[in-house]
């Protein structure tokens, strides 16, 4: 398990791209996540209100509600670090180094073992991030102090973190099927922000598919999926209903989607042959 | 003697095409075994099944008796075609890689760098280096963990003359210390310098196994020329009681063939008693290429 952590530490450690797409992720987490007051006045300046509400004054800060803010925005930016899993998939490929770990002794299994940790401390590294953000912003921003609504809701914290896994999972997947880091990023980009949510789109709101079995599909596609675990949760400032726990039947079909990626993946370790 | 290798009916098929047919070796410790074959043969194959990187269709190996694959392989330095590192690690960076996964500890690897003539620029990265100077660096962590057994994979493709000489006087260094070294080549005469044992593939069969040193004694040819009548030269030859068969050569030479254990001394001295002084006497010593196109073509 140590020697897991340590063989990923020890191809990263001095890698200087890493080092920048990861400073980039938690840059753009950190403005995404916090930066929603500087969001709010701008909406301000434009001129806008909600049912005649000063956008400024919307408590998006405030505990426990701040948790779910942070981490559905926060999950916007979780491709950076999809890229940072398929640069060091991709790297062993290409220089062949995944080879040469084996023939130096140690097991596929080992190895895929270390990428998978190696993916586990990315998110957990993100989700400390985010709640130490969110902590801080809190304590600048919130109306509410009260320790039990401090870490109420905690488990959106928790959503976030398996988020991170499974997406991460696929973009490990994707990079062994593919093999060239610069196709599987615009591959993942293009899926993740175009196509899935076009279909999904289509086949929510097109009259032909509205309300039909087909619509109903849209609940199991992998990307959309990951997206219901922590649904938009604006909507309770315009008092609207929301969806303010994570509902079983979403961990469930994120949970299948792990199971199928990390499968194909051991799979296809333990089948190709490294040459 | 203790058993490296044994490898029992091995087969490796990519679709239609068998690279590796029922291939059965046992490669005792302290052999320097040379595998022998055309390009295509399935050399590389097979060494990618013994190092657990290409899965086998059928067949099982196994090393040291049984030890787990993990655990032997980490008690084999390999020198692969290519060399494979991480080209934004320094070379020290690249063997620390090496040693975590070979469990050996970091204290040898200046040691090794030194050894191969990479110290000065142990910090430079792996891209910035020439290609002998990446294969030096394959080879040094190869040594790193000073395994008992070394696979080299055609370890001199693509180097300068002095880099394969480099790399001949490692081979055999590292043969002097007792260890087993497996390797795969087309380059004849390579093999016929450093390796005792030999076996040739082709087309993923084993044809052939052996001795190098019993191959090379195999043929036992003299030729020889004197300012003398070529049939009475003949006849005189005759007499000896090692000749098996005279061929002349053409240029006025006569190829004598000898019997099993006589040697050129002896033609020498009877020819001496027949009052026949030879001009020429030039014993033809065999060669592994000959033998391996003879060998292939037996089998064509």
């Amino acid at each position: 398990m140590i020697d897991a952590i340590k063989l990923e530490w020890l191809k990263i450690r001095n890698y200087r791209v890493f080092w920048i797409l990861l400073g980039m992720y938690l840059l753009a987490l950190t403005i995404i996540a916090a930066g929603g007051v500087f969001f709010l006045e701008w909406l301000k300046s434009l001129g806008a209100d909600f049912n005649g509400i000063d956008p400024t004054i919307v408590p998006i800060y405030d505990f426990p509600d701040i948790w779910q803010n942070m981490t559905y925005l926060g999950s916007f930016v979780k491709i950076l670090l999809a890229f940072v899993v398929i640069i060091s998939v991709n790297n062993d490929i290409t220089y062949n180094t995944l080879r040469q770990n084996i023939v130096d002794g140690i097991s596929k299994k080992k190895y895929l073992l270390s990428k998978l940790i190696f993916i586990i401390v990315l998110a957990g590294i993100s989700t400390l991030f985010l709640f130490f953000t969110g902590m801080i912003t809190g304590t600048i921003y919130s109306h509410v102090w009260e320790g039990r609504f401090i870490f109420d809701e905690m488990e959106f914290l928790g959503a976030y973190f398996f988020d991170i896994i499974v997406y991460c999972s696929l973009a490990f997947l994707l990079s062994l099927i593919i093999k060239k880091a610069g196709f599987v990023i615009v591959v993942l980009f293009l899926y993740t922000m175009m196509f899935e949510p076009v279909a999904s789109a289509i086949l929510t709101n097109a009259p032909y598919f509205k309300d039909s079995f087909w619509s109903g599909l849209v609940a199991f596609f992998p990307i959309q999926s990951l997206n219901n675990l922590i649904t938009v949760p604006f909507g309770r400032y315009v008092f609207m209903e929301i969806q303010d726990n994570i509902p079983l039947k979403t961990i469930a079909i994120a949970s299948g989607w792990l199971v199928f990626y990390l499968t194909m993946i051991i799979t296809i370790l333990s089948k190709r042959d490294l040459k | 003697m203790a058993t490296t290798l044994t490898i029992n009916n091995l087969t490796k098929k990519f679709g239609r095409l068998t690279a590796v047919d029922k291939l059965s070796l046992t490669i005792e410790s302290g052999q320097i075994f040379g595998i022998l074959g055309p390009n295509g043969s399935g050399k590389t194959t097979t060494l990618g099944m013994i190092l657990d990187v290409v899965a086998p269709t059928d067949g099982h190996y196994s090393w040291f008796n049984n030890t787990p694959n993990e655990e032997a392989r980490k008690k084999i330095g390999s020198i692969l075609e290519s060399p494979c590192f991480y080209p934004y690690l320094t070379a020290v960076q690249n063997l620390k890689i090496t040693a975590h996964i070979k469990q050996c500890g970091t204290s040898n690897i200046e040691e090794v760098l030194k050894q191969v003539n990479l110290y000065e620029r142990r910090n430079d990265k792996f891209k910035t280096y020439s290609l002998g100077m990446k294969q030096r660096l394959s080879i040094a962590a190869a040594l790193l963990s000073n395994p008992p057994v070394l696979i080299l994979d055609e370890p001199t493709n693509g180097l300068d003359p002095e880099g394969i000489a480099e790399v001949r006087d490692l081979i055999t260094r590292v043969a002097q210390q007792g260890k087993t070294i497996i390797m795969a080549s087309h380059l004849l005469d390579e093999v016929q310098k450093v390796c005792t044992h030999f076996c040739v593939l082709r087309k993923g069969v084993k044809i052939h196994e052996g001795l190098v040193k019993e191959t090379l004694e195999e043929l036992n040819k003299v030729e020889i020329s004197a300012d003398f009548d070529q049939e009475q030269l003949t006849n005189i030859l005759y007499d000896f009681a090692g000749t098996e068969e005279i061929k002349a050569n053409g240029n006025g030479a006569l190829l004598v063939t000898l019997k099993p254990g006589f040697t050129s001394h002896e033609i020498n001295s009877h020819c001496f008693d027949n009052h026949v002084i030879l001009k020429r006497l030039l014993t033809q010593t065999n060669t592994l290429e000959k033998e391996f196109l003879k060998i292939l073509k037996e089998h064509d």
